[in-house]
Order: C-alpha cells, then structure tokens, then sequence
C-alpha cells in the first residue's frame, strides 16, 4: 500500500511542488517537501523518504551535488531518486549511472508517469 | 469532512484564554477536544451536537445552573457535516447577568459570535481549499497535455511522413489522453488506418473495424454540420451515435486538415463515463491534428521534389542517348545489373541508392563528346581515343553544381578506373577505387560488350561474360565479377538480347 510511503519533493518551483504534491497525496502517499538542496538533504536524513524527486537547477544545493552526498547513505538504507530536468545531458547521463537506483524524468513531465515510476520501484500494484 | 487541522492549535489557544471548552462534533460523535473537560458531559453534547445538525441553527443550554453550552452548524457548500460546540463551567455562570461575569473570559453572547465568526472563517477556508485542489488538479492535466506535446512534436516533425511514426503517435495519444481507444481513419490511404485500444474496449466490441468504419459513416454523414471535430460526451443522448453500441460512450474525433486539404480523422473513445472530454482535450488534439497534416503535406511536398529530381536525371539521361545511337538504353542497363550485384554483395540501402543515380549517370560527360567521335564507324585513332577518355571527368563536371548529387560524383569518376592500376581518370587502383565505381565498371563492361557498336556487332551473352571473367582481377574486381557471375547464372533470362 501506498499509505506509510513517504516521497520527499525538492524543487524550487512552487506550481510543479503543487501538481506532484497532489498527485501523489490523492493516491494515498505521504508528501514532504523542500525548496532547495540544503533543505533537501536534512529532510533525507531526519524524514527518511522511500523516494526523493528532486530538481537540478536549484538555490542553495544543486541537484547533482545533493545526489553524490546522499548516494552513500543508500548502502543503509535503499530509496529511489528521481532526477528531474529540463534536456538530459550526455554528461548527466554518465553521473546518474553512477549513482544507486536513480533515474532521469525529463522536463516537462507527465504526473501520470511520475506516479507509475514511484508505484513500480515501491511494487505498488493499483 | 471536517478539516481540523486548522482548526485544532487555534481552539486549543482560544481555550487557555476563554477557559471555555471546544468541542467539534459529526453524526459518529467527537472529533476533537480542546481539553479534557468534555467527558463528563458526553451525552449532554451529544444531544446537543445532533439538535444543532438536525435544526441547522445556533443552540444553546445549560446543565445544573453552572454549567454553559453554546453551538453552532459546521457546513460545507449547502450541506450540514457538524457542529462546534463551546462549554465552560463557572458558577451560576446562566443565572447571572452578563455585566457580572468576570472580566476577561467571555459571556454565552460573546462566545456565540465568535463561533459564527469561526464556522465562517472556517467555510471559506474550505471553499479556498476545494478551489486550490481544483486548480491544482487541473495544472496537473496542463502538464500532461505539456508532456504530451513536447514529446509529441520531435516525432511528428520528421519530413519524411510514415506509417510507423503515426502508428506510434496513435498509441502516445491514447495513453496521454486516458482514453480507451484512439484510432486514424484515411478515406484515400487505408494504409495510414490505425487502431489502438484498451482492453476495455475489445471486451465490449467484438469487432473494431466495423465499429470504426460504421462511426465513421455516420461521422462523415454528419460533417457539414460541424467545424471539423465531433465531440459527444454520451452517445445516449445523440442518435446517431447511441444506435452505434449498447453502451454509453464519449467519443472526440477531429479532422487532420491543412489548408483545407482533408486527410483524414484522428479519434478518441471511452467507456469511462465519469470523465468527460474537455475543450482543454478537444484544442490538444486539434493541434496534433493539425501537425500530422502539416507533415503530411510537407511529405506530399518532398515527394513531388524528388519526383521532379527524378524527372530530370531521367531527361540527362535521355540526352546522352540522343547523341550516341548505338548506346540507347544502355544507361538503364547498367543500373539494372548494378542494382543486381549490389543485392548479390548485400550492400546497404544508402549505398545501393548512390550506385542506382552513379549507374544511370556514369556516361552523362558523352554530351561533351563531339557526335563524330561518338559515333564513328570503325576503330578509334589515339587522339580520338583520349577524347573519349574525358567523359567520366566531363562527366563530374557537369554533376558538380548539383549539391543533391555530391555524394553519387565519385562513381561517375572512377567508373574507368582499372583494379590492377592504369586507368583514367586517376589511375587509382583496388580498394582505392569507390566500390560503387568497381560495381559500375563490371555491369559497364558486360553491356558494352554484349551490345552492338558504331564499329563491331555485340558478342553473345555467354561470350561477353568469359570476356568480363578474364579481366578479373588485371580490369575488374575480381570480387564483384564472382557476384556479377551468380546473378547472371541465375537469371540468365535477363540478360539475352533480342537484337543478338
């Protein structure tokens, strides 16, 4: 079940925080939320999200950065990032293939796709 | 359902201050309590939480002379979901005048305004809310319809229009657009007709085809009447399409048409009655219709260019053979028997297509050649000879200015090249000479010597192909006259002449 999974959202656009947030509210998960990677990266330690969207472009912390921090703490403990962006980059692709269980969405994305991305790494069967 | 999360920190407060109680209560009793005080007078805000409900008014009473309730309905749109309840205790709070009370903690008065105050503060807080979730919902239907495009418009851009591409843009479509059925329907081109469905559907029309085709009779009888899309969001309530399916069904079909050139529909359907389709839809599908009809002119466009490209090749061609008598029809066939080595020796698709204009082109420099020189009867002097010998360059010249051919030059100018060394243009040899080159030397020189000239009759099939073989290796590649002899074994039909 969806309900008890907890998805962290890092993006410093509101209105895509907002259509995420519902999305995934709407379908039982629990959703909190940061608007840079700084913030980000406490609430990966102190929250202990099953899945973390976050965006590159950031204040603060960027994505990239933010990734190879936590990338370690996966050997603990296992959790999915979604990398958002707007175009994927040869050189994003070699970076994120080195990183455990994470995957690109590209920018703009579909909701529905985000949800069926969360719901396959979690076994979520709807 | 009550939304207490605003609510709870805010009474909680107001009770420190007030020393009055809250309490929010529905039909299945308590939700909340801003402090313990409630319990002993459960059945007392019982009774009256469901008297506030059922008379949808302010109540207020009293227990034992000291003892306060005042509350007030919780709504939402126009529908009664609960009550807000303030109770305290003070002593002969009910029997004393208000002026009595202690100062600082509110009367029954006071506190019932601040409850109407609240439960209003509260409903438009829920009417926010519900706006926002609505919002949001339909941002998020925005950045689908975003997705959709965006990764729409890279594959419906291609110029070169193909079933496959709107084969899979079919599919996209369906998938994006949460629909069970989305289907193309081309009167003149049958071949661009697709369907794609859930299994919903094909659980409830046994066969699609026809179901598509009668839709699309009755769409077509209907087409005067509207603006170039259908939309129906219950076909019970449509004749014509209610008669189609058992069933109730939405259905949002558009034209594909470009400047009022009509190709054809692209359409959805559903089952799913508790979704509708909107305009937001009805513009989204407008637009891909639009672009697969932009491509396909594009498409027609492109074809009526190289068809015309063709055309020309096809009259330099001709030129050639108007000077030179005795190779009419030889150009063709050199491109045929290249065509047949290429096949033998699997060369690629792209390739194939430069040897097919080398072929058809290689003696295009003749028209450089003076018509004497060309068609002399008898042997060639040297002088007349190295005349001759400028065509393959004369050739490229005359290619040169067209960029579309740049790729195809090369085997226009090494054809005469010799694969042990020692012909013209360059005297390049073996590999060093393109292999389109190496293809159009063999099929060249089995033609011209299976053909009648200004100067000698034409040798025998039989005959010219033993000729080819003894130059394998010092004149031809030895490799591509192996290849060149396993067609010619095995269409041996094709290469006997009429006029032999």
């Amino acid at each position: 079940m969806a309900k008890g999974k907890k998805i962290l959202i890092i993006d410093d656009e509101a209105p895509i925080r907002r259509v995420i947030d519902l999305k995934l509210k709407s379908k039982g998960y629990e959703v909190i939320m940061a608007t840079n990677g700084e913030e980000g990266l406490d609430l990966i330690k102190s929250e202990e999200p099953d899945v973390v969207i976050s965006d590159i472009n950031m204040p603060r912390l960027d994505g990239q950065t933010l990734c190879k921090m936590v990338n370690p703490l996966k050997k603990a403990r296992s959790f999915l990032t979604i990398i958002m962006t707007s175009r994927i980059s040869p050189d994003e692709r070699i970076w994120v293939s080195e990183m455990d269980d994470t995957v690109f969405m590209e920018k703009p994305f579909s909701p529905a796709k985000l949800l069926a991305c969360i719901d396959h790494y979690l076994g979520i069967q709807r | 359902m009550i939304d207490l999360e605003p609510l709870k920190d805010l009474l909680c407060s107001l009770s420190r201050i007030s020393r009055w109680n809250f309490e929010v209560m529905d039909a299945g009793g308590g939700l909340f309590s801003s402090g313990p005080g409630g319990k002993s007078i459960t059945s007392e805000l019982q009774r009256l939480s469901t008297q506030i409900m059922s008379e949808a008014a302010i109540q207020k009473a009293s227990l034992d002379g000291s003892y306060t309730l005042v509350g007030v309905p919780l709504k939402e749109d126009q529908e009664i979901i609960g009550s807000l309840i303030a109770h305290h205790s003070y002593p002969g709070g009910e029997s004393r005048h208000k002026s009595s009370y202690p100062e600082k903690i509110p009367n029954p008065e006071e506190m019932e305004s601040l409850l109407v105050s609240l439960t209003d503060l509260l409903k438009d807080y829920g009417a926010v809310r519900k706006e926002c979730e609505n919002l949001t919902e339909q941002l998020s239907q925005m950045y689908e319809d975003v997705y959709l495009y965006a990764s729409l418009s890279p594959r419906i851009k291609t110029l070169r229009f193909s079933s496959a591409t709107l084969k899979d843009l079919t599919e996209d479509v369906l998938e994006i657009m949460r629909a069970g059925l989305a289907f193309t329907s081309f009167p003149q081109h049958p071949e661009y007709n697709f369907l794609v469905s859930q299994n919903v559907i094909t659980d409830k029309i046994s066969d699609l085809k026809a179901f598509i085709d009668s839709l699309m009779n009755v769409i077509c009888e209907q087409t005067p009447s509207n603006g170039g899309y259908i939309i129906v969001n219950d076909s019970q309530m449509s004749s014509p399409y209610g008669a189609l399916h058992s069933d109730p069904y939405r259905l949002l079909v558009v034209k594909i048409q470009h400047e009022n050139i009509f190709y054809g529909w692209l359409g959805l359907l559903s089952f799913n009655m508790k979704e509708i389709f909107r305009r937001s839809e009805l513009g989204l599908l407008r637009s891909i219709a639009e672009q697969v009809a932009v491509v396909m002119t594009n498409a027609e466009l492109y074809r009526d260019l190289e068809k015309f490209a063709i055309n020309v090749v096809m009259s330099l061609v001709h030129a050639i053979e108007a000077k030179d008598t005795y190779t009419r029809g030889h150009s063709e066939q050199v491109n045929r028997y290249s065509l047949m080595i290429a096949e033998q020796l699997g060369v690629d698709e792209s390739e194939k297509n430069r040897l097919h204009w080398a072929a058809l082109l290689h003696d295009i420099g003749k028209i450089g050649i003076p018509e004497e020189i060309l068609n002399k009867p008898g042997r060639l002097n040297n002088e007349e000879y190295s005349i001759i010998m400028t065509h393959s360059e004369k050739g490229y010249k005359i290619l040169k200015p067209l960029e579309e051919l740049s790729q195809l030059l090369p085997g226009v100018l090494y054809h005469h090249e010799r694969f042990g060394g020692g012909g013209y243009p360059a005297g390049l040899k073996g590999d060093e000479i393109p292999l389109i080159s190496r293809i159009i030397a063999v099929a060249d020189t089995f033609d011209a010597i299976n053909s009648n000239r200004s100067y000698r009759q034409g040798k025998p099939a039989d005959e010219a192909m033993a000729i080819v073989e003894e130059v394998a290796g010092s004149q031809l590649d030895p490799r591509i006259v192996e290849a060149f002899k396993k067609v010619y074994q095995e269409n041996i039909g094709l290469f006997s002449k009429d006029k032999l």
